[in-house]
């Protein structure tokens, strides 16, 4: 065996590292992005040159690593000098034109890595090396992820293109995310000093949020936010309070919060978070406010506040006023059809909004709100109470009469009527207001009774033939029958089944008129509305009218439709926790023993010697 | 992946030549921060900018458009009166 210089020097090195646990400087040592320095290039010859790829070099290199541990009572940390072996293997293979074995040697050099890191005692050393690692494997697969181009070759040579594709693919972003999440738990769970939400970042728990934000971002990037719940569920219940961490770490997790709270429909809790992380930034960052405002400006429209012109004049704000301000003039206007056409998937004024990921959620979220304002106008021009001058007197509450709202609607549909955007009136089947590209499969019911016409019952019958009218069934009693060729097995289906079956209609389908179909539409949107808060009154069904009493103190319009921020905040502020956001425990008040635990793990059952 | 990311890729990745410049604002990745903590006030929005300090009015909470002036209104109106005068 030759001379290894560079090899002795660095594992003595690393020896005397690890003995004064330091952390940062081991990290440092173990260099592995290309290009490397000259010392490591010439330490990659060495061990060209004397570990040659085998077995048994591999058996003769964790033989030299073995020193680097301190032998202690409780048994020694034989984690490290694995990972220490598997990195040295690791520089002497490292092939840039393979990038994806590049890539699946570097996932086993981390957890390889984040087993040392499970050591009690010895793990926190290699807390700066699992973040880093973390951290090159993480720009890897995400840049493979954004370039598949670059391995595809590989993955055609390898076969494994042609996965089963019934299978969930696992993207090299989402195996990294497993990998670091894996990290993500040995800090969490480090008992060492004060463990849990009371306790301090020390030891490993220093890495809570640093492997949490790591993985948070890869989670996105796959779009996997379902993985993150369990993390943050481990956070609320384990981790100390995120005040204690440094502002880039509390920064970066909020905003990862918040964003996973905007996608799961808590909107209330998404904007603290947001605007916690917002308020935190640094205000230079200007490309990280940009992002988080990105998502905070949504999160408050859903909830009924609009960005102030200050606001958006901010230099991070810089762009997203083209796209937020038409949408707030949208929903103040209350033309629903020109605000469904705006956020119509595929054109071009949704296309910002479907990249970041918020188009289904604004336009499902903000509709009702386009509808408050829609209603609140015809109110205002239509209803009974004299004007938006009147005083509320005495008397008869003031009212809208809902077909004014039958009305207004049949003029917008007018307004919009083209030949490709016809109101959804040709059929009494779905909606009067929602206009949706015909369900296939009942596009057939077009007659103007609504009913499926002869000459398609021919059609369906060519094609549903086997199971409609089948060569033989089998009769309740499960004794197989024939049947006639091309007789209907449960019979026709215009047959009258009135004596047998309860009808679940509220209304006879021969009664529907597109009028009378829309008018129950608006009286269930009007509904939803006032058990949303955001109006305020009763509706009365027999002469569909929507009323306001008790407007006395506050006026008509504040009490028939109130401010949407101020009855949401109201409804939801209640209770002001972020589900994963840990705050600090305020100091307990009041009665002695108020929400102390009493550890029971060492009591007996009553009667047990 | 899903399909629509993929093309997005293909479309900005495959003319290489053509010179479309990457727009910043697509780059939808938190970036690490350059430094690790800061105290609040660096946080803060310099006071010096704003009029009213650093409590500036970031959110309308009141945007309701009671303006019958507006066309939309005015064409609601015109709509709604007609109506009354024929029932």
């Amino acid at each position: 065996m030759g001379q290894t210089p560079v090899l002795d020097q660095f594992l003595g090195s690393l020896q005397e590292l690890v003995q004064k646990r330091d952390g940062a400087k081991v990290q440092d040592f173990l260099q592995l992005e290309p290009p490397l320095s000259e010392i490591y290039q010439r330490m990659v010859s060495e061990l060209q040159q004397n570990y040659a790829p085998g077995a048994k070099a591999e058996a003769e290199l964790l033989q030299r690593c073995e020193p680097l541990v301190p032998r202690s009572k409780g048994g020694s940390w034989t984690a490290f000098p694995t990972f220490v072996k598997l990195y040295l293997i690791f520089l002497r293979d490292m092939n840039t034109d393979n990038l994806l074995e590049t890539y699946n040697q570097l996932k086993a050099l981390l957890n390889q890595c984040v087993l040392a890191l499970g050591d009690s005692q010895m793990g926190v050393v290699v807390l700066p090396t699992v973040l880093y690692l973390s951290k090159v494997l993480a720009k890897l697969a995400m840049g493979l992820d954004r370039r598949p181009d670059l391995i595809a070759h590989i993955r055609r040579m390898e076969g494994l293109e042609a996965q089963d594709e019934s299978v969930e693919k696992v993207t090299l972003v989402e195996k990294s995310a497993n990998v670091v999440r894996e990290a993500f738990i040995k800090c969490l769970t480090d008992r060492t000093g004060t463990p849990g939400p009371h306790g301090k970042p020390e030891g490993k728990r220093i890495g809570i949020y640093l492997m949490a934000n790591l993985c948070l971002k890869l989670l996105f990037q796959c779009g996997k936010l379902r993985n993150a719940e369990q993390m943050f569920a481990s956070i609320s219940a384990q981790s100390p309070p995120l005040a204690y961490f440094p502002a880039s770490q509390r920064v970066t997790y909020l905003y990862y919060l918040g964003r996973y709270l905007f996608a799961n429909n808590l909107f209330f809790p998404a904007a603290i978070a947001l605007q916690a992380a917002y308020d935190q930034c640094h205000r230079q960052a200007i490309s990280q406010r940009h992002l988080i405002l990105s998502y905070l400006i949504p999160c408050n429209i859903i909830l009924g506040r609009f960005p102030s012109q200050a606001l958006l004049q901010r230099p991070e704000a810089q762009g997203l006023a083209a796209h937020f301000q038409p949408l707030c003039r949208l929903i103040v206007r209350g033309d629903y059809l020109t605000f469904r056409q705006h956020l119509f998937f595929g054109s071009p004024t949704a296309e910002w909004f479907a990249r970041k990921g918020i188009l289904f959620t604004l336009r499902n979220r903000c509709e009702i709100l386009v509808w408050r304002s829609f209603a609140r106008k015809v109110f205002m021009y239509g209803g009974s109470w004299g004007g938006p001058q009147a005083q509320a007197q005495k008397g008869p509450p003031p009212v809208l009469n809902l077909k004014k709202l039958v009305v207004a609607t049949r003029w917008l549909q007018a307004q919009h009527a083209s030949p490709g955007n016809a109101p959804a009136t040709a059929n009494l089947y779905g909606s009067q207001l929602v206009s949706e590209p015909t369900d296939p499969d009942y596009a057939r019911l077009e007659g103007a009774d609504g009913r499926a016409s002869p000459a398609t019952d021919q059609e369906i019958l060519e094609k549903y033939g086997d199971y409609l009218a089948p060569d033989g069934f089998y009769t309740e009693e499960g004794r197989s029958q024939p049947n006639q060729p091309g007789q209907l097995v449960d019979g026709d289906p215009e047959d009258d089944y009135d004596d047998y079956e309860l009808d679940p209609y509220a209304y006879d389908l021969d009664d529907r008129t597109p009028d009378s179909s829309m008018m129950q539409e608006i009286e269930s949107i009007f509904a939803s509305l006032i058990s949303q808060g955001l109006m305020g009154g009763y509706l009365l069904h027999r002469e569909p009218r929507f009323a306001v009493p008790g407007a006395k103190i506050k006026g008509i319009l504040p009490t028939g439709f109130p401010n949407v921020w101020q009855t949401i905040s109201a409804r939801e502020g209640q209770d002001s926790s972020v589900p994963g956001w840990v705050q600090p425990r305020a100091p307990a008040v009041g009665a002695a023993g108020g929400g102390r635990v009493v550890n029971l793990a060492g009591a007996r059952p009553v009667g047990v010697q | 992946m899903s399909n629509p990311t993929t093309q997005k890729t293909d479309a900005t990745e495959q003319p290489p030549s053509q010179t479309k410049p990457q727009v910043l604002e697509e780059d939808d990745e938190f970036e690490d921060f350059p430094v690790e903590d800061w105290p609040q006030e660096e946080a803060e929005q310099t006071s010096g900018s704003t009029a009213n300090g650093g409590s500036e009015h970031l959110w309308e909470e009141s945007w309701d458009d009671d303006d019958a002036a507006e066309d939309f209104s005015k064409q609601l109106q015109e709509e709604l009166k007609k109506v009354e005068a024929s029932a």
